[in-house]
């Protein structure tokens, strides 16, 4: 299944990322894939760079954090049309040369999502603790979800419209990733891990997760199943 | 007698508190009655709750009911950030349809 980029809508939550995202979506717009940026209420000209950058800008009137804002970015890109979406972070940390494997994997594998992995595929300037905490997060989700993967977390991923249509993430903040997984273990959904490089820089350093971070994440998806 | 009665009526209410509570949020709702409920026992049977709390190392058995009305304090605070999160989807879902209908504006030719 090779789809044409134009139906291939890259999703991209954003928040004071003026200093990056006009970069991001220069190095995606001429592979001709449509991108939407979803604006998270930022307080710097995030919204007007990547408008400029030749995306599709939606902004939400308060911050909701990063999985509400992947959660609008996907539905607005469903009402467009799309039959492919890839979720791609706004610090530059994501290649757009493993968006192809990534989609390819989608038909080769009959997958409805296809998870990028940095344990298959490699880091670039990651630091230690980070990767002790991602290892942690992997052990986290395994025994969570019962699903084998080798990395979370990542926010490089393909879905098919139809994978697309059964999430629904609930979790605003940084647990969505976990969600995600949840819901695909849940719902029976197909899924294939490929490898990806993910670049970190001293600028997506400061923005990423801490171990505090971490624990947040680990109350908001036992605070999830406490209520309906 | 007083504090009895007084305690009881405050057991009372965070039982009532966890009957409510209880479509929503099962696990929070029967926690919040069974602690009332033996709250309630031990306030009228005192002796029980001496003999129990030296059982389990607290001491005094007014100690222990002490314990157990801290413990449906933590509830309470639970299932109020509970209902913020609840709050929170909604304001969520408010926000997300404001900032499609903008866009669907926008887009719109004309």
């Amino acid at each position: 299944m090779i789809s044409p980029p134009a139906t291939i809508w890259i999703v991209i939550a954003a928040y004071n990322e003026g200093r990056a995202i006009g970069d991001v979506i220069g190095a995606l717009r001429p592979e001709g894939y449509s991108v939407v940026v979803v604006d998270d209420c930022s307080r710097d000209e995030t919204a007007a760079v990547a408008r400029q950058a030749g995306a599709s800008v939606l902004r939400h009137a308060i911050n909701l954090g990063q999985g509400a804002a992947l959660q609008t970015g996907i539905e607005f890109a469903l009402a467009q049309g799309a039959e492919i979406l890839v979720t791609f972070d706004a610090d530059g940390q994501h290649r757009v040369s493993d968006i192809p494997a990534l989609t390819a994997a989608l038909g080769d594998a009959h997958a409805d999502f296809a998870l990028g992995s940095r344990v298959l595929g490699g880091t670039v300037n990651a630091p230690p603790s980070r990767k002790l905490l991602l290892w942690l997060a992997t052990v986290f989700t395994r025994l969570t979800t019962g699903m084998r993967i080798t990395d979370t977390h990542n926010g490089l991923r393909a879905m098919t419209r139809r994978g697309a249509q059964a999430i629904k993430l609930r979790q605003n903040r940084m647990a969505h990733a976990s969600e995600i997984l949840d819901q695909i273990a849940a719902s029976g959904l197909t899924y294939v891990e490929v490898p990806v490089t993910i670049e970190y820089s001293e600028y997506s350093l400061a923005k990423g997760q801490s171990f505090g971070d971490a624990l947040t994440i680990v109350f908001d998806l036992f605070a999830r199943r406490l209520h309906r | 007698m007083i504090a009895q009665i007084l305690l009881s009526v405050l057991l009372l209410a965070a039982g009532l508190f966890g009957w409510q509570t209880f479509r929503r949020a099962p696990l929070i709702g029967a926690s919040a009655m069974a602690a009332a409920a033996g709250g309630l026992y031990f306030v009228w049977i005192p002796e029980h709750a001496t003999r129990l709390a030296a059982f389990a190392g607290i001491g005094r058995g007014v100690d222990l009911i002490l314990y157990i009305w801290v413990a449906i304090s933590l509830l309470l605070l639970l299932h109020l950030h509970l209902k913020l999160r609840v709050q929170m989807e909604l304001i969520t879902t408010l926000a997300r349809a404001i900032a499609l209908a903008e866009a669907r504006q926008e887009r719109r030719p004309g």
